[in-house]
């Protein structure tokens, strides 16, 4: 029983809530970058609203934009947290990752906030600190 | 008699390319069916195909548009302005074509959720261009950062609906893929199936006919031999010249029990007979050794034509079992010293006298034999030095043409007066007269005995 709660503890301290599943981990480096249509990302200041604007109709989209930030291609960022699988866009079948990052470079450096796993393109791996 | 099921008599050629047509009709049939189907696939694939490559083109319009917005938003730069009104006045009858034929096809292929996506992707763009495009453009100064969210907002949702539209096109076009390959399995397994039937009941009936057709010409040859072994050769008989000649039915099934005999009872009597079984086959050409060397006994203790041919009646009736075999049989005795020739004829309607040209047809004298108990008259004919006796079976009255028309006994007899007086040479004239009138398909034997009388010390034999 305290072996199991030990391991629980290293593993939340370790990796929070990044899961084995998630396709970025926490630390890692990445560019934020969208389609190649419209390559501008959101950053949403709640995953649950990353999940909603995926999943919505314009309209619900459009009303949850005030709680978005529209960043440019190529905007530097450091991953913070993933849960995997946790958006399900509307009309897309596969789901994909919800990313908590924090902003490292721009007028926006040091921002929290959440993306979608497709607009992360995956730079390099920072050293533990 | 040995009797086969009168199936097995079909012609095998016939039967053959029957089997053969069924099998090439499926074979054919089937080739078209499965073109049809994959030409029918092809055609529905090609439109999604063109349904994809239009949603593209409707993508890449919209992507256009868009960029234009952009590049103004970014840049204020009028030119951004001036492109934009463009594009919409060049493009706009394009899109709607584009999307109208989209449309088409999504409704074509039952693609409800697709077809609704499609509208509210219009009715989006519709908005976008209402909203956010004409307003900007109208008013420059207007602030664009709400603008820029909205526009990106409206560009992923357009992505969204873009990729279901074409996910939903490909899904369909793998089912249709994959519903056809099905289908042309199934075609295949089937047309395989019925080939390999078909093919193995053609083999197999083949194989029975030749077998059949094997045991056929071994009896055929069984029987010629037998008839052969039983007919006379030529007896000299003394102031007579004698000739014969048969011809054996060209199927299997018609040769059979036709006889005849030249028989020296003493230095001036002979007997003679002609005879004609019923039936045909092995059964009838043994018969004929039963009548020949049982007229011959006979012939030895009685010298009257119509008592042989009582007697034999009677023998034949104790001997034959089966109730359906009769013969029709012309039995005479020639004096070759007094050229007298007396005669009784059961049933047998073909037996001549030719004098010079003249010929005359010798009378029935009875019933044939095997059917009733009748007595069987005697007649009498006196011979002329030079008069020619001419015995045959029925295969010579009932030759028929190609036409179909029967020679009868009429034409018999002008055969039999125009040919040669020789009775060899008369004998092989009338063989192949009927030869040539049945061409290679001659329908019955036909048994030819002929013999020419002369009066006595006006001719040698020897």
């Amino acid at each position: 029983m305290r072996i199991s709660a030990l391991i629980a503890l290293v593993w939340l301290l370790a990796g929070g809530i990044a899961l084995a599943d998630c396709r970025v981990h926490q630390n890692e480096l990445v560019l934020l970058y969208g389609t190649s249509d419209d390559p501008d990302v959101f950053v949403w200041d709640s995953r649950f609203r990353l999940r909603d604007y995926e999943g919505g109709t314009f309209d619900q989209m459009r009303a949850l934009l005030p709680h978005a930030t529209l960043v440019r291609p190529g905007t530097r960022a450091i991953v913070e947290s993933c849960v995997a699988n946790f958006v399900q866009s509307k009309y897309v079948a596969q789901p994909d990752d919800a990313i908590g990052i924090v902003i490292t470079a721009g007028p926006l450096r040091g921002e929290r906030g959440w993306v979608i796993g497709s607009a992360i393109r995956e730079l390099t791996k920072r050293p533990r600190q | 008699m040995k009797s086969r099921p009168s199936f097995l008599r079909v012609p095998g050629a016939l039967v053959w390319t029957a089997f053969l047509a069924i099998v090439l009709g499926i074979a054919v049939q089937g080739a078209f069916a499965t073109r049809a189907n994959i030409a029918r696939t092809f055609d529905q694939q090609s439109r999604i195909v063109q349904a994809q490559l239009d949603l593209e083109e409707i993508l890449r319009l919209q992507i256009d548009e868009e960029n234009s917005v952009r590049g103004y938003v970014l840049t204020r730069d009028p030119s951004y302005a001036v492109s934009y009104a463009r594009q919409y006045s060049e493009t706009a009858q394009a899109f709607d074509e584009k999307v109208e034929a989209v449309a088409r096809v999504l409704a074509e292929q039952h693609l409800t959720a697709a077809s609704q996506t499609l509208e509210d992707y219009v009715s989006l763009q519709s908005n976008w261009r209402r909203k956010i495009a004409a307003p900007l453009f109208a008013s420059p100064h207007t602030d664009v950062g709400g603008l820029d969210k909205e526009n990106k907002a409206f560009s992923d949702y357009e992505n969204r609906t873009a990729a279901f539209i074409r996910s939903e096109l490909a899904k369909q076009s793998d089912a249709l893929a994959r519903s056809t390959q099905e289908q042309i399995n199934r075609d295949t397994y089937a047309r395989a199936f019925w080939l390999a039937l078909f093919g193995l009941l053609a083999i197999l009936f083949n194989g029975f006919r030749s077998r059949l057709s094997s045991e056929l010409e071994e009896e055929r040859t069984t029987t010629e031999i037998l008839q052969r072994a039983f007919r006379s050769e030529h007896v000299p008989l003394p102031n007579c010249e004698v000739g014969s000649a048969y011809l054996s039915a060209s199927s299997h099934l018609a040769v059979g029990g036709d006889v005849f005999d030249v028989y020296r009872l003493s230095d001036s009597l002979a007997m003679v007979f002609i005879a004609d079984v019923s039936g045909k086959g092995v059964d009838a050409a043994v018969l004929t050794a039963f009548i020949k060397f049982t007229i011959r006994g006979i012939a030895l203790r009685r010298r009257d034509p119509g008592s042989m041919l009582a007697e034999f009646n009677t023998a034949f009736a104790q001997t034959v079992e089966n109730p359906y075999l009769f013969v029709s049989m012309f039995v005479g005795v020639l004096d070759t010293q007094a050229l007298q020739f007396r005669y009784a004829s059961a049933g047998h309607d073909s037996a001549f006298v030719r004098r010079a040209h003249d010929v005359q047809q010798l009378q029935v004298t009875g019933p044939v034999l095997g059917v009733m108990e009748e007595p069987f008259e005697t007649k009498t004919l006196y011979l002329e030095d030079g008069d020619t006796l001419v015995l045959v079976t029925d295969g010579l009255t009932e030759a028929r043409s190609r036409k179909g028309e029967q020679l009868g006994e009429r034409g018999a007899m002008d055969l039999i007066g125009s040919s040669n007086p020789q009775p060899q040479k008369l004998a092989d004239e009338l063989v192949a007269q009927v030869k040539a009138l049945e061409g290679n398909h001659t329908r019955d034997d036909l048994a030819v005995l002929a013999i020419r009388v002369h009066e006595p010390g006006g001719f040698d034999a020897n």
